[in-house]
Order: structure tokens, then C-alpha cells, then sequence
């Protein structure tokens, strides 16, 4: 350790801490605070609104579920088997490995505008497509049963490159002589994936699965740019119903209230998530720890 | 391990249908920019080789984007965001990661990970009482409202302090022993030996802010400010049928983020998979 003036190394981290404390550790408490402490006074008026009266939060609730439930699985199986996939030992694999993280470097906004325009019921391409197989035009983002799952594809192939970037570095972890061990050993690929592969990259998927989760709970960007929420509402998911509540209706509290109710929906599901995935075997977390 | 040619060749074609899904949209995208609008409308259905490419190529939906709709300013807007992010983000996190990492003072565990977990807070959680907070310290429609929440984050600190741990304390107290000041010390001695770190982080703060979306939407609604993705969405919104232009526009604002991220992927892939080692 180098050895300097007691006050030297407090100035040094002065700067960052600083900006952490303004931007990100006041914000939070705001945030959660913000919902039951109103003009000063501590109350829970906001929340008991929200809970009994509040209809198109309840909808807005139903909405983020939906479309979590089927997104988050998704994103993570599509991942990790594209992962899989270009980690095998072929001849230019490096090309699809950046292919596939190509729209990642590329903003939500863009890849939203994009797909918002692919998929216009409209003068839409993939329309085209799908008449030049025989099959009839879709509503996508126009269709209030159908907008909900085109964000799903949408995000899904704009995030899949992204999150395989960890699964990646995680498959490059593994000590690949346990493969050859077990491949002597007579066990298939199959076997091998489940039995060897995902138990030592626990630490991987567990980390991609939190971090999948906070992102789609708190999806925003699709709505946004493409449906405004709906048609007919049916993508008003609660993050765009908060940022409406903040900066469209002037009701800062309620928002404040639906992000809490979000942070605490998210708590919640990577909790869950800890628990499905902790380390039932010592010897296995040491090798998952090693590989992540 | 051995592969037989069957599953080799059924591992291209698996690979090579994933490209078609990833990189249509975008070549299609980008064809799209280089014709007129009404190409675009006559050839899109039935579907035909003209429904992808252009029968005659033209730059003029690029030349009503700059001219017309006036795409140069936020361009610089976003850029001169992009370098001050990149600038006293690096300065401020690697300086920070100095103390850190080299040095002993009270408090410095706690603050650590204090630190750490601010990286988890996720950006779109605080983003709506930060716009509170920016309008009471009058940031709202600046530079500095714009950048100053992007700079020091938890993320390319740690970044920094994993990286100046490694090197040789040797090195550092020979410096000192020669009497070289912190200053030089860091920007004569750690600074070019971290050049992989700082290229990293700076590429972190520059796509973080060329691509960001939410904060520039709250924070820079003044016309003169709008950065590069506001000014997009507006655009869509407000041209229902400027179709080419709407694709020359997305063309210009992912060029350079691409151009940046095709060359120099494995500092970013670096960047983005350190935090996951903490699981």
C-alpha cells in the first residue's frame, strides 16, 4: 500500500462517491420514499389507491407479468443455445459470434424504430413475407392480441446477442478435459449439458437470470417508441405506466409507488431465482465459482 | 472431440439461418435508406428481389435528413456529451480505483461496498425522482444535467480498482522512492500501463451514452439540446410516411457506435462480463 497524507485517498474517492450519493443512492430513497411520504407527512393513501382502486394498474400489473413470464425464459434458453452454439470448434465461428452481438451495439431505440416498421400491418416486410408463403397479413403492433408478443420477439432478438456474451465467458471457463473424461465414460451430449455444463456455470446463469429479470421488469423502451402502450392498452406494462404517471398525468407519488411495487416485484423473482439455483453440493460451487 | 461431417454441416446451416434473422433486419434497414420512398411502397409486396434491393440507388434520403430535418445538431450535441462522458468518467473512476486499490484509510471496506451495490440499482428505477433532482440543482436543458449521472458508476470503478490491484507494487514504490508525486505516478506510470482498462471504460461511457434513451428523454427536452435517440422518436413520430428518411436517420445514428464496437469488441466483451464474476 502506497503511504500518503491520511486525507489524500478521501479526496481521491471524494469526485465519484459524491456523484454515487446525488445520482444514484438519494434517487432510491426518493424513489421508495417518495410513495408514502407526501408534502412531509408519512402516510399510505398512495398505496391504498393503487392496491384497491386502481384499475389500469391492476391491467398494467396482469401486462408486465404476461410479458415476463414468457420473455425472460426465452431470452435465457435462446442465449445460453446460442452460446452453445458458437462456442463450438468450427472454421470462422469468430464472424457469428460478433453477427450475433451486433444489435447490441446498436441502440434500443434503433432496433425498436426498425422492428416497429418490419413489422407494420402496412407496407410492413415481414407482411410481405409472410404472403409470399401463403398466409395472410397480421396486425402485429395494430393487433391488441398480438403488439404484447411482437415486443417479446422484438426484444428478445435485439437482447439474446447481448446476454450470450456472458454464457460465452462462462462456457470458456469450463476446463474442457471433464468433457473428454466423460465423453470416455460414455456420456452423451445431453448428459454432458445437464450434468456437467450448467451445474458449473451456476454462477452464470444465476448473475444472467437477475440481470435478465431487472432488465424486462423495467422495459420501457418499445413502449415508448412504438405502441405508446397500446393498442387498447395492451402493452401499458408499468414501467411506461409510471414514467405516464410522472410525466403525463402529474402524479408523481403513483409513480413512485409502481416503481417501488416493481423494485420489490424484482427483489422478489431474483430471490426466487437464488433459491432455485443455490449450492445444494460444496465441491460443485467451488468448480461453478471458478468457471464464472 | 470428434464431430461428424453430417452434424458439421448441420451446425452451418443452424449458424448461417441465425445470421439471416439477426442481420436482415439491418441490411434491409440499410438498403431501404438508399431509395425513395415511393420504391420502398411499390416494392414491398409481392415479394421480389427489388423488395431488398434498390433498382436505383440514391443518397437523397440522407441529404433531406442533414438538410431538412436538421440531423447535424444533435449529432454534435450527442458527441460532445459522449467525449466530456468518456473524459471525467475515466478521470474520475480510475483516480477513485487509485485510492482503492493502493491505498489504506478508514472506512474503506464499507465504501467499497457501498459502491458496488450502486451498481445494481438498475437506471430506469431512479430515473423518474432523479428528473426531481436535476430540476432542483437547475440542471434540467445543460451538458452538465445530461452527463454528470452517467460519470462515476460502480461498474468501470471496479473495473479500474481489478485491474491497478495487478500491478507490481515494485514499480510504484520504486516511483515514489524516486520521489515522483501522485500526479506523475498516475499519469506518467499507472496511465500507460492501463491502457486496455481505460479503453474499456471509455468505450462503456461512450456507447452508455450514444445509446441512451430514458435519461436524454427527461433530462434535454429543449429543441437546441435534443441528443441523437430523442431526436430519432421524434422524428418517427412526427413523419408518418418519410420512410427512407426514417432509415437513413437510423443508418447515420448506428454508425457509429457499430464502427467503434465492430473493432473493438474484446475490450467491450471485457468490460461488460467483468461484472458477472461476482455473480
Amino acid at each position: 500500500m502506497l503511504r500518503v497524507h491520511k486525507a489524500v485517498p478521501y479526496l481521491m474517492i471524494s469526485a465519484a462517491c459524491l456523484l454515487l450519493l446525488v445520482f444514484r443512492v438519494i434517487p432510491l430513497f426518493y424513489s421508495l420514499l417518495g410513495s408514502v411520504y407526501i408534502d412531509g407527512v408519512f402516510t399510505l393513501d398512495t398505496f391504498e389507491k393503487l392496491f384497491f382502486h386502481d384499475t389500469i394498474f391492476w391491467r398494467s400489473m396482469w401486462i408486465t407479468v404476461k410479458l415476463n413470464i414468457v420473455v425472460i425464459p426465452l431470452q435465457i434458453v435462446v442465449s445460453l443455445l446460442l452460446a452453445l452454439l458458437v462456442n463450438q470448434d468450427l472454421k470462422g465461428i469468430g464472424a457469428f459470434r460478433t453477427t450475433f452481438m451486433t444489435p447490441f451495439a446498436i441502440s434500443g431505440v434503433v432496433n425498436c424504430l426498425i422492428w416497429g416498421l418490419l413489422l407494420a400491418k402496412n407496407n410492413g416486410v415481414i407482411n410481405s413475407l409472410l404472403n409470399a408463403f401463403g398466409l395472410p397479413s397480421q396486425g402485429f403492433w395494430s393487433d391488441k392480441n398480438q403488439a404484447l408478443w411482437c415486443i417479446v420477439a422484438e426484444s428478445t432478438w435485439a437482447g439474446s446477442g447481448y446476454w450470450m456474451i456472458f454464457f460465452l465467458s462462462g462456457l470458456k471457463g469450463i476446463d474442457t478435459t471433464i468433457y473428454e473424461s466423460a465423453a470416455l465414460d460414455g456420456c452423451g451430449p445431453i448428459r454432458r449439458l445437464w450434468s456437467i455444463t450448467l451445474p458449473l456455470m451456476r454462477r452464470t446463469i444465476l448473475f444472467v437470470m437477475v440481470a435478465n429479470t431487472t432488465a424486462n421488469l423495467l422495459l420501457f423502451t418499445p413502449m415508448k417508441t412504438i405502441t405508446n402502450g397500446g393498442p387498447m392498452g395492451s402493452t401499458n406494462a408499468l414501467m411506461y405506466e409510471a414514467y405516464k404517471s410522472s410525466f403525463q398525468f402529474n402524479k408523481p407519488a403513483r409513480s413512485s409507488a409502481i416503481v417501488s411495487v416493481l423494485l420489490v416485484m424484482i427483489g422478489l423473482v431474483c430471490a426466487l431465482q437464488f433459491f432455485l439455483l443455490r449450492d445444494k453440493d460444496e465441491t460443485k460451487a467451488k468448480k461453478g465459482g471458478a468457471a464464472a | 472431440m470428434k464431430r461428424s461431417k453430417a452434424s458439421t454441416v448441420l451446425l452451418y446451416a443452424l449458424l448461417i439461418i441465425l445470421t439471416i434473422i439477426m442481420v436482415f433486419p439491418l441490411v434491409y434497414s440499410f438498403f431501404s435508406s438508399l431509395r425513395t420512398n415511393e420504391e420502398i411502397f411499390r416494392y414491398i409486396s409481392p415479394l421480389s428481389v427489388h423488395t431488398l434491393i434498390p433498382v436505383n440507388f440514391t443518397v437523397e434520403a440522407y441529404v433531406r435528413v442533414f438538410r431538412d430535418y436538421g440531423f447535424l445538431q444533435p449529432i454534435w450535441n450527442t458527441l460532445a456529451v459522449c467525449i466530456l462522458s468518456v473524459f471525467f468518467g475515466c478521470l474520475i473512476n480510475s483516480v477513485a480505483a487509485m485510492a482503492f486499490a493502493m491505498m489504506d484509510f478508514k472506512g474503506k471496506k464499507l465504501i467499497y461496498s457501498v459502491i458496488l451495490i450502486t451498481f445494481m440499482i438498475p437506471f430506469e428505477s431512479i430515473s423518474l425522482p432523479m428528473y426531481r433532482i436535476a430540476y432542483k440543482l437547475n440542471l434540467l436543458n445543460t451538458f452538465a444535467g445530461i452527463v454528470l449521472p452517467g460519470l462515476a458508476s460502480g461498474m468501470i470503478l471496479f473495473l479500474f480498482v481489478q485491474f491497478f490491484k495487478d500491478i507490481p507494487k515494485e514499480i510504484l514504490e520504486a516511483a515514489i522512492v524516486d520521489g515522483a508525486s501522485l500526479r506523475h505516478l498516475f499519469f506518467r506510470i499507472i496511465f500507460p500501463m492501463s491502457g486496455a482498462v481505460f479503453v474499456t471504460s471509455a468505450l462503456m461511457q461512450f456507447m452508455g451514452q450514444w445509446n441512451s434513451y430514458l435519461w436524454p428523454l427527461l433530462v434535454a427536452q429543449s429543441k437546441s439540446l435534443r441528443l441523437i435517440q430523442t431526436r430519432l422518436t421524434d422524428f418517427n413520430a412526427e413523419e408518418g410516411t418519410e420512410w427512407a428518411a426514417k432509415y437513413a436517420a437510423m443508418v447515420v445514428s448506428a454508425i457509429i457506435p457499430l464502427g467503434l464496437f465492430l473493432p473493438l469488441q474484446k475490450y467491450y466483451v471485457a468490460g461488460v462480463t467483468s461484472g458477472s464474476i461476482k455473480g
